[in-house]
């Protein structure tokens, strides 16, 4: 009987098996001519609404103009989990136009030994990336912002869309008029500033502790300003010659000044603040200051229309010369696959892209600083808060730094890592962290 | 006589096997294989890429480099996240099987209540959890503050993180190692007790001297899903604390060197090799232990 039973079931199961190949099959054959002979551009960017909607606008203006070709765009989670499905997409040749989340790192110099290559290098080393140099498009950018964000081997090989500043402190305005205060332009006055804010009972400042990689914001400006005197890069190369180090006294400034704010002026528990609702503490006027980008500004103004909000760099040292300059980075920057299924239409799509009428509806989305020159933005943020400070644009640490491989979570993902300072971490002083930091260091010296 | 006919009939069994054997070692023992291969070259996730023998050289990476500290912390959070686990978990589902098991009024409703954290998967639980154990608003704060006075910061503390991902680890899990103690003790013949019971055992005695020797079956199978399963626990991290504040284990520094790491392979499958070993060693160990507690009457 129960043999029976099972010849039953598993006939009934096979057939069932069968019929569904069948019918998947029939469903394939009627789909495909359905698709016409258009030509698919695959796009591979992350979730950002602003942006997304921008380049969705971009690429319906560009199937009107070119019907022949149809826009797959395809977005993902944010920071690694985009990481994840770049590499995957890439390394399957199954991507045309793939953005990536800042313009080219610095790669390996002949002063760095062992260090880690940047996954961009790896790709155009073996072949993926398309060489963009000899492309008209180019030149529609400025120069200077090609060379340094976009340039390899003295070839062009992406498209930096737009600079931001990561360096600054969003502010109040009605908060800082209300109490006669105005913006810092010396770290002593921005002490004093916050003490000022707190004997009023107004919480200084509010950062997005709990993803961690906010608290490294302010610090880019402290390190711009102070390491090698204000050449970090001359700090950078010094701490592979062995020149300086991670606890020489500029480096330990720099922790000591992030800790005397996270100690002092950072709203209570901001290790538990996620980024998503950071900017809503600030909007609605539980702090004073928001340590975010200047990205992040269509959020702010959404969060509270009727705010009225500046944006300031924070002064690292006593020089108020040298302190009036924002620290950031080249944003969203696009690279088209060599061997994808269509580069024919992602040059196509790049150069569409770039006219600057298309241009400009994305960086105005974005709240980019443009790289593209005489692009009218006609946005009061930009204009009056950040391109005033924009006369000394230096790309932050993250970005030049060239990090050793295998080397230590508290240097890891290029950041000095102050979410190990007490209360929530576990070193007491600045000086502590420097120690291990610089221990670290030499421990993933290449043998 | 010949249940599979004669003659090359014979033969058909065998080469029904072979479609399964063949999606098996395609899909599941290749790549394992593959993986201890490649722990010892220098493979790169780049199409076209050549890769070289490099001995030992990525074992010696994993400990002997910049970050080894971090590897042994990594080793030794998965040890503790398994013993806490399999012993809380499988101690706390037992205790309520056998509650559950005295034929209580609504018994069903518990048993659902107490498995419906299993059917909501890991995002959700973190949601939950993420939302309970909110620093600033959450209810449990609020709770801790009236007890006790005292304010933590949960998921984003150096030091008590790590015990909350256990902690909802097991109240995610509880639920199925309870099922499976539940069978076991339904299992059990009720005329064992009345023979007990005429012979004047305590509750207790009969616990330990009927119950528990013929539901170690379930022991078994419970010990094993645990120790596997908390070893190999990645996901409730990643969705909480995403490995900050001490809470790396094994399993996440695996996904995170393969996936958001550099381009190297070689790394993170040695790291996976050492893994499987980790694991090989306490299921022996337990399965041993375990397995001698086993009896039929």
């Amino acid at each position: 009987m129960i043999k029976k039973l099972s010849a039953v079931l598993l006939a009934g199961a096979l057939t069932f098996s069968l019929t569904a190949c069948g019918g998947s099959s029939d469903s394939v054959d009627k789909e495909t001519p359905a698709k016409g002979d258009k030509k698919v551009i695959k796009i591979l960017h992350w979730k950002q609404d602003n942006i997304n909607k921008a380049v969705e606008e971009i690429n319906k203006k560009f199937e009107e103009k070119y019907p022949e070709y149809k826009v797959e765009y395809t977005t993902t989670g944010p920071d690694d989990e985009f990481k994840q499905a770049q590499r995957a997409r890439i390394t399957a040749n199954d991507v045309d136009v793939l953005a990536d989340l800042s313009g080219m790192r610095l790669s390996p110099q002949e002063w760095t030994p062992g260090a880690k290559v940047p996954d961009w290098q790896q790709w155009i080393d073996t072949g993926l990336i398309a060489d963009l140099s000899g492309q008209a498009f180019i030149k529609n950018y400025n120069a200077n912002d090609i060379e340094k964000a976009g340039t390899y081997n003295d070839k062009v090989y992406a498209v930096p869309t737009g600079k931001v500043a990561m360096s600054g402190l969003f502010y109040n305005k009605e908060i800082f008029e209300q109490n006669g205060l105005s913006v810092p332009k010396t770290w002593s006055e921005f002490i004093k500033l916050n003490d000022a804010l707190k004997a009023k009972g107004i919480t200084p400042i509010v950062v997005a502790g709990k993803d961690v990689w906010p608290l490294k914001l302010p610090v880019f400006a402290l390190q711009a300003k102070i390491l090698g005197g204000g050449d970090q890069q001359k700090w950078i190369e010094g701490v592979w010659k062995g020149e300086t180090a991670y606890n020489d006294d500029e480096a330990v400034e720099v922790l000591d000044k992030m800790k005397t704010i996270q100690d002092n002026y950072m709203i209570d528990g901001f290790m538990g603040i996620d980024y998503a609702t950071a900017p809503s503490y600030f909007a609605t006027g539980k702090a004073a200051m928001l340590a975010d980008g200047s990205w992040d500004a269509p959020t702010v103004a959404a969060a509270n229309p009727e705010l009225k909000f500046g944006y300031f760099p924070l002064p690292a040292t006593e020089d108020a010369a040298k302190n009036a300059s924002f620290v950031g980075k080249y944003d969203v920057t696009w690279y088209a696959a060599e061997k994808g299924p269509n580069k024919e239409g992602a040059l196509k799509w790049l150069e569409f892209f770039s006219e600057p009428e298309n241009y400009t509806t994305f960086v105005k989305a974005a709240g980019f600083i443009p790289t593209q020159d005489n692009i009218q933005t006609e946005s009061d943020f930009i204009d009056n808060e950040l391109t005033p400070y924009l006369g000394d644009f230096e790309l932050a640490y993250e970005i030049m730094m060239i990090n050793r491989q295998n080397i230590g979570e508290h240097l890891a993902a290029e950041g000095v890592h102050t979410e190990f300072l007490a209360p929530g971490g576990l070193y007491k002083t600045a000086k502590e962290l420097a120690d291990i930091q610089q221990k670290e260091w030499e421990a993933a010296a290449p043998k | 006589m010949y249940p599979f006919g004669k003659g090359f009939n014979r033969f058909i069994p065998l080469l029904l096997l072979l479609i399964p054997m063949a999606l098996y070692i395609v899909f599941y023992f290749g790549p394992s294989i593959l993986t201890v291969i490649y722990s010892f070259t220098d493979v790169k996730n780049l199409p076209g890429s050549t890769y070289q023998f490099v001995g030992l050289d990525n074992y010696k990476d994993l400990f002997f480099s910049g970050n080894s500290g971090e590897r042994w912390r990594s080793i030794i959070n998965t040890l503790i996240f398994m013993f806490v686990v399999t012993i809380v978990q499988n101690g706390v589902a037992l205790f309520i099987a056998v509650i559950i098991n005295q034929r209580l009024k609504g018994d069903y409703f518990y048993r659902a209540v107490f498995f419906l954290p299993v059917v909501l998967g890991v995002a959700v639980v973190a949601l939950i959890w993420g939302m309970m154990f909110d620093p600033l608003n959450g209810p449990v704060n609020r709770l801790y503050d009236v007890l006790f006075g005292y304010q933590d910061m949960f998921f984003g503390s150096f030091t008590h993180a790590f015990g909350y991902i256990i902690f909802v680890q097991i109240w995610m899990y509880m639920g199925y190692s309870m099922l499976i103690f539940l069978a076991g003790l339904q299992s059990v013949p009720k005329d064992l007790y009345e023979a007990g019971h005429i012979d004047g055992t305590s509750k207790w005695q009969s616990f330990r001297h009927i119950t528990f020797p013929l539901i170690a079956p379930s022991f078994t199978v419970n010990m094993l899903l645990s120790i596997i399963g908390a070893m190999s626990t990645f996901d409730i991290i990643l969705a909480t604390t995403d490995g900050r504040f001490n809470t790396r284990t094994m399993a996440y520094d695996v996904y995170k060197e393969t996936f958001r790491g550099s381009l190297e392979m070689g790394l993170p499958s040695a790291l996976s090799v050492i893994q499987f070993l980790i694991i090989l060693l306490f299921v022996v160990v337990a399965v041993r232990q375990t397995r001698k507690r086993e009896v039929e009457y």
